[in-house]
């Protein structure tokens, strides 16, 4: 409930989060580039106007809400890929901060390339912060001789690949639930398996 | 936990400081050797060699990317 010292800038700043929330609802039942702003206003219980006191445009309204779930997964991956974590621990942690809004992110993954400029750029600087961590990790590893030698990228664009693949046809591998509940464990083995060094090699480099 | 003004990672301990001063505003990430912030453009190509390595983007597109990712942090804007 709000106290008595709530200002006129506080009420604003919860009717916009409660305007990101509604629309990261919507975008994942109708799609981020078919939603209407109407149905976002309904799903927040404000007038459709308000959607537009808030974000001068439809666009600045997705944008903000790939700004705002990208936030707070960099802030979950930080805590959750702990200080020296392997790359498995941070694959994992990633997992757990998509499954967050496992819906929402797929509709991303599916629409990036159809999206605004504004909207690519906000999930590039989601995937930056993701590729940090696997970077840290991945640098630790391989010199510890836990991982095989991989350019860095390629190492992040294969785990990428591979996720958003799976949670693009989520439909198909998990048409009732979470693609990532259901797939995710089996995902970071299969990765993994393809990253660890084979016995006779991890020899041949310690 | 401080985020830095130039990058925008959260300074969670006192190794992400440059030499260890928690009472910076930006990352071990964002100084030159001696401690100081690096420029706009020495930020700008350093974030985009990053995006380069670890996402294999174009580096004209890394570049470009860099810059509209800086345009969004206390720091730059």
């Amino acid at each position: 409930m709000l106290g008595p010292t709530t200002t006129r800038a506080d009420k604003k700043q919860a009717t916009r989060a409660a305007l990101i929330s509604a629309a990261m609802r919507v975008y994942e039942l109708d799609g981020i580039a078919a939603a209407r702003t109407a149905d976002v206003a309904a799903a927040a219980d404000v007038a459709h106007g308000t959607v537009f006191v808030h974000f001068p445009s439809r666009e600045a309204l997705f944008v903000a809400a790939i700004e705002d779930f990208g936030g707070k997964l960099a802030s979950r991956l930080h805590e959750l890929a702990a200080d020296g974590a392997h790359v498995r621990e941070v694959l994992e942690a990633h997992l757990r901060g998509l499954a967050e809004h496992e819906g929402f992110y797929s509709r991303l993954a599916i629409e990036a390339p159809l999206l605004p400029r504004e909207a690519r750029q906000s999930l590039l600087s989601i995937q930056s912060a993701i590729s940090f961590h696997i970077a840290e990790a991945a640098e630790r590893d391989e010199a510890a001789s836990l991982i095989k030698p991989i350019p860095t990228y390629l190492l992040f664009n294969t785990w990428i690949g591979l996720v958003h693949y799976y949670l693009a046809n989520r439909d198909l591998f998990a048409p009732d639930g979470s693609v990532i509940e259901r797939c995710g464990a089996e995902l970071i083995e299969h990765f993994m398996s393809l990253i660890v060094p084979c016995p006779n090699q991890k020899e041949e480099t310690s | 936990m401080k985020t830095c003004i130039a990058c925008g990672m959260p300074m969670k301990n006192a190794e992400d400081y440059p030499g260890g001063d928690t009472s910076l505003d930006y990352c071990v990430h964002c100084a030159r050797p001696d401690g100081s912030m690096q420029s706009y453009d020495e930020k700008a190509a350093s974030m985009a060699a990053f995006i380069v390595r670890t996402q294999g983007l174009d580096e004209g597109v890394a570049l470009a990317t860099a810059k509209e990712m800086m345009a969004k942090l206390p720091a730059w804007s």
